[in-house]
């Protein structure tokens, strides 16, 4: 991912506590996820076992089934598909379309560009009270469609922002050429452009999706019994009343497998993601 | 026959300047029709509800009460004078000020490790990165099974470990629900500090070291004379687009401790939250969110220009 560059010339005694302190980290990291999946495949009998069972000697999959059925995973997980991958080819095109006409033409100069960023620090608290008003009024409360658009609004920030700093790494002396050829602008974008920038858009439309997939608060209020998302079945499970530990650690793992897995595939982007294209990785 | 042929040609001769015109038209327009959908979709789903939400700050907006009545400044007055609305802004205060301070400690520590070269650092690296990519539901669901009593294996762990019997109630004990809360938080963004950390040591050119190591400076002399100026404006960076996130701290609160007990871990968006969704206290709501937006904007700012000032330099 990046090159390792600082010198290691610290005295040993450092270096040992260096790694010390990185075992230590991976540890603490790997905790909750183990806890989380033993607790997954444990049989509610061993829940309140002391001392605790650290790996159930008989493991079952009945919480997987309960979580995906009973308490309706399955539906929440098609939903958290249907919405995350629209939004994201939605914020992914309006978003490269938006940053491509900013890295080469300038519009609107900095105060539009700096617009757009500031609504990705927007608390969505300040806008999700209108939002739900007016989806009231609307219908769009408890649709997909609802959730899509606010969710394609959502991440518009990051693709626009990402995409404008990779097209403005791309030399323009292609698309230049294709304009000399005989190329409108929107075929020297669409034809030239734009499979330069794939790589990038890709990268981008991941980032986005993420964000779609691990989304609560907007899923929280916008939708209800229909069009609810993955995350917001965890509502459920709070107080745990029934004791649906296994439950929820099973949905926990369904729903989080994706996501690490694609956030790893672009790992080599991850410093342009963070920081949406400010710093270049 | 003939008489429809003729008419389609004269339609298609007709057609042809028109789609030219239009050709033109989209291509003498070509930068803003590109920004159009997405300015668009901002102005309508994030301009629109915040001036709409204004008004609906200064009118009595109840489902209840048919009409609006303008009500002046009255549903500002009651949110500030609400004490739990301060409380949930000290909490807010001190819940994202402890995270993310100890997360800008550990990245940078993780950083300076990582920025070594060793065998499996690659797997290492994307081990560290996986939390950035689980739902905040999640982690605070993971952290929930581990502390909660009696399911929890931690105070189990902890008596072990300590000789004597511990018997914390992580999630309902104050102080321990806000230990609890910070723990989730910094388990899942301390890999956020880290990785602009890392790039950011990275990116000190390797000469700068070596003319230290000439120069016979001591380890702890390279780091606060070379490391931390080079590094400085990624730190920035990284606090800044860490706070402007943690203030907004909602998800963890409402799986872990529901803002309890009682209203003791109301965040900000927690308390907004719960007077606009489920007490239905609209107006108050959009008057608070007003205020928390304000308050937002002015920690942005200020945020802002200290940021882009070693640029300027």
């Amino acid at each position: 991912m990046m090159a390792a560059r600082v010198p290691s010339r610290s005295p040993r005694i450092a270096t040992v506590v260096q790694f010390a302190f990185l075992g230590f980290w991976l540890l603490f990291l790997f905790v909750p996820l183990y806890w989380m999946f033993i607790t997954s495949i444990k049989p509610s009998d061993d829940y309140l076992a002391v001392p605790p069972v650290w790996f159930p000697d008989e493991p079952t999959i009945v919480h997987y089934t309960a979580a995906l059925f009973t308490y309706r995973g399955l539906d929440g997980l098609v939903n958290s598909l249907i919405v995350s991958i629209s939004a994201t080819v939605l914020s992914a095109i309006f978003g490269t379309l938006m940053a491509y006409s900013l890295a080469r033409f300038n519009t609107g100069g900095q105060h539009l560009s700096f617009w757009v960023l500031s609504q990705r620090f927007l608390p969505p608290i300040a806008i999700i009270l209108p939002i739900f008003l007016i989806y009231r009024v609307l219908g769009l409360n408890d649709t997909h469609l609802g959730l899509i658009i606010a969710y394609t609004v959502f991440t518009l920030p990051v693709s626009v922002w990402m995409m404008f700093a990779y097209f403005r790494q791309l030399p323009r002396s292609l698309e230049d050429a294709a304009l000399v050829d005989g190329c409108t602008r929107w075929q020297a974008l669409w034809k030239v452009a734009m499979p330069l920038a794939m790589p990038g858009i890709v990268a981008a439309a991941v980032f986005a999706f993420i964000a779609c997939w691990t989304e609560f608060f907007f899923a929280l209020i916008l939708t209800s019994r229909n069009a609810f998302t993955l995350p917001t079945i965890f509502r459920a499970f709070i107080g745990f009343q029934g004791a649906q530990y296994g439950e929820a650690s099973a949905l926990s793992i369904v729903s989080l497998v994706p996501s690490i897995a694609l956030g790893v595939l672009v790992q080599r982007h991850l410093v342009r993601g963070l920081t949406l294209g400010a710093v270049r990785g | 026959m003939a008489e429809g042929a003729a008419g389609t040609a004269m339609a298609a001769a007709d057609l042809k300047p028109r789609r030219l015109a239009l050709s033109e038209w989209s291509d003498r327009n070509f930068k803003y029709l590109l920004i159009a959908p997405a300015v668009l979709l901002i102005l309508a789903f994030s301009i629109f509800p915040l001036l709409f939400s204004l008004w609906v700050s200064f009118v009595n907006y109840d489902f209840q009460i048919p009409g609006h009545a303008f009500v002046g400044l009255k549903n500002f007055e009651q949110v500030v004078s609400d004490p739990v609305a301060r409380w949930s802004l000290v909490v807010t205060v001190i819940l994202s000020g402890s995270s993310v301070i100890i997360e800008f400690l550990l990245g940078l520590a993780l950083a300076l490790v990582m920025a070594k070269t060793f065998r499996s650092r690659g797997l290492v690296m994307s081990l560290v990165i996986m939390p950035l990519f689980i739902s905040p539901v999640i982690v605070g669901q993971a952290w929930a099974l581990l502390l909660q009593r009696p399911f929890g294996p931690t105070n189990y762990v902890l008596s072990q470990l300590l000789g004597y019997d511990v018997t914390i109630s992580w999630l309902t004990q104050a102080p321990w629900n806000f230990v609890a809360i910070v723990i989730a938080d910094v388990w899942q963004w301390t890999p956020f500090m880290f990785v602009i950390l890392l790039a950011g040591l990275t990116a000190v050119p390797l000469h700068v070291y070596e003319a230290a190591e000439l120069d016979g400076v001591g380890p702890w002399q390279t780091f606060w004379y070379i490391t931390v100026p080079h590094i400085a404006p990624m730190m920035l960076l990284a606090l800044t687009f860490r706070l402007l996130d943690a203030i907004k701290l909602f998800d963890t609160i409402f799986i872990m401790t529901g803002g309890g007990p009682g209203t003791n871990t109301y965040s900000s968006s927690f308390y907004l939250y719960t007077i606009g969704f489920t007490q239905f206290h609209l107006s108050n709501a959009t008057a608070g969110s007003w205020i928390f937006l304000v308050l937002t904007l002015i920690v942005i700012t200020f945020l802002v220009r200290r940021l882009l000032k070693p640029e300027a330099a």
